[in-house]
């Protein structure tokens, strides 16, 4: 094996136990893991957007390859880009199978106002690239939203309660007794929602069945979210686990060792130096908790 | 009695650092000693194998992977497992991503799967798009036309190029859609601007918390199945007689569920006494 794998798997135990490492408390394995995770994403981000969008997809479109040639040669302004970045705007213009664009001067222009909202004179000019973002993107949404959350899910409820062609229950597959489910479920679930008149008499008990309902649903939601983290967990043990082994040369077992030494040693110099911090630990996990 | 409720009630105060350690622990001895308990399929995935396995050799499947390292104990088994069926099955594999870490999760499962295990070829049988920002915005363009969002593959070779794209010009082109997603933009994005437009089925793999929000569009048809956490991808894993990471997982999953919910228990029982004492003075 290799020594960059090995490298890695020992820099995945190390960061893994950096993290587990604040469930016993706030320590400086924690912060590098959590320091390194939130700059190494920032930098992944903006390179992967940077290389799959604004490259190929604006510049690609404002200055393709496919345009120039002997008779046309690109523009003096290309040349100048390609003096400074020969890899973001190669020579003979941009390959990415693109037609020229100049109405792609649009989007470029409202991404550089957005990006002078950093100088403070001029951070007004951001507000028109986000008002064009959350224009479109509001715009956007309301169609998809109104076709499948509405009108999609008003047709799911929509059953033939008395459909004595399916049988009266079944666990999971349709049946008259899951269709009155859905019935009585949808109904009284948005009387809850209904304000306009108090929640007594009739109007009352159906509302309360609707929270009944409510609370149901907030229930699997919670069953399901401990669920998915045991899953994760699952995973990253099954990663410690294979790192233990010999071709990784034991990491997990020599970093595990490691940290708890190292977390043990500074908590008994503390516990020397200021009894009462020690004490409240993991109050103070607690409290953060809250 | 009173010595009873003392007990609980010091369970109930104990330092939650101890509830750590027993969660670790009762993960860690079922991956070290496996149980073996039964996986049962559930209707939802049977719907998703069925779909695939009614689907005629030859289909065109597009398959989006919107998730990150972060969620890949959850998702990657049901990538791979579904990569699998449809390699089985002959069928051809577009793969796009919403999510720019997806790109190494396809890659990866690419690797394993049409690389070593199919031997596939690439441009043929399957082509990787890779991943574009812009989240919905993307979406809507592969509905109308994909070749104006990818000009060039993952690798950089032209879209015009590659003879498995040869009429593949919008998303009504695909006979299938599979989308593994961990969050947004994701399977829901896909059902409101890809599935309910143009009537093209989908079926989806999703992290558990995803569930509750993507089971109403299943129970209402607007998909044809999911696959649920890891117990969905254990449960497809079954029934492609393949058994993977997920399978393996399921042992430490139950035995968690199970001391979870006895420390739930017991948390309430200590909660009441507490209540009734505070009560009573």
């Amino acid at each position: 094996m290799d020594f960059s794998t090995i490298l890695g798997a020992w820099l995945s135990v190390f960061l893994t136990f950096g993290v587990f490492s604040y469930l016993y408390k706030d320590n400086p394995f924690y912060k590098i893991a959590e320091h390194l995770f939130v700059g190494l994403s920032a930098g992944y981000w903006t390179a992967i957007f940077f290389w799959t969008q604004i490259q190929p997809n604006l510049f690609g479109r404002l200055f393709p390859a496919k345009v120039y040639d002997s008779d046309n040669p690109t523009p003096f302004i290309y040349d100048i880009l390609n003096f400074i970045s020969s890899s973001v705007f190669p020579e003979g213009g941009i390959d990415k199978g693109h037609d020229q664009y100049f109405s792609y001067l649009i989007p470029l222009a409202l991404g550089i106002m957005m990006l002078l909202s950093i100088i403070p004179s001029l951070s007004w000019f951001a507000r028109w690239g986000i008002a064009y973002t959350v224009g479109m993107a509001a715009g956007l949404r309301a169609y998809g939203y109104l076709n499948s959350n509405v009108i999609g899910q008003i047709k799911g409820t929509a059953v033939n309660v008395f459909d004595f062609n399916l049988p009266f229950f079944a666990l999971s597959e349709p049946s008259i007794f899951n269709n009155l489910i859905i019935l009585v479920g949808t109904i009284c679930g948005l009387l809850y929602f209904y304000f306009s008149k108090e929640h007594t008499g009739i109007l009352g008990k159906a509302s309360k069945i609707g929270i009944y309902f409510l609370m149901i649903s907030f229930g699997a939601s919670f069953g399901f979210a401990v669920m998915g983290r045991i899953s994760l967990l699952i995973g990253r043990f099954n990663d410690l686990i294979k790192f233990s082994s010999t071709e990784y040369h034991h990491a997990t077992f020599w970093v595990l060792l490691a940290m708890v030494a190292i977390l043990g040693y500074a908590t008994y110099q503390d516990k020397i130096n200021n009894p009462q911090i020690v004490e409240s630990a993991g109050q103070d996990l607690v409290q953060e908790e809250e | 009695m009173s010595r009873i409720e003392d007990v609980f009630l010091k369970i109930g105060s104990i330092d939650r650092r101890w509830i750590f350690l027993i969660i670790a622990a009762v993960v860690i001895v079922p991956l070290l000693f496996p149980i073996g308990l039964p996986i049962r399929a559930t209707a939802t995935t049977k719907h998703v194998y069925d779909a695939i396995e009614r689907l005629p050799a030859g289909s065109n499947v597009l398959l989006s992977v919107e998730y990150s390292p972060s969620t890949r104990p959850e998702n990657h088994p049901m990538t791979i497992s579904i990569l699998r069926h449809l390699f089985r099955n002959n069928h051809k594999v577009f793969i796009t991503c919403l999510w720019p870490d997806g790109q190494f999760m396809a890659q990866d499962a690419l690797n394993q799967v049409a690389k070593n295990e199919f031997n596939k070829v690439y441009g043929e049988d399957y082509v990787f798009l890779g991943f574009r920002p812009g989240n919905e915005a993307v979406v809507k363009g592969i509905v109308s036309n994909i070749r104006k969002i990818y000009t060039v593959d993952v690798y950089q070779k032209k879209i015009d190029e590659i003879p498995l794209m040869k009429g593949i010009n919008n998303f009504k082109d695909f006979d299938f859609l599979f989308s593994s997603s961990a969050g947004f933009p994701g399977t829901i994005e896909w059902v409101q601007y890809a599935s309910d437009p143009t009537g093209v089925p989908m079926a989806s793999g999703v992290t558990s918390i995803q569930v509750n929000e993507v089971m109403p569009y299943v129970q209402a048809g607007q998909m044809v199945g999911v696959l649920a956490g890891m117990p969905g991808a254990a449960e497809y894993e079954s029934l492609i007689n393949q058994k993977g990471s997920a399978t393996s997982g399921m042992d430490a999953q139950s035995v968690a569920h199970l001391v979870i919910v006895l420390f739930i228990i017991l948390g309430n029982i200590s909660f009441f006494i507490e209540r009734k004492r505070s009560k009573k003075y």
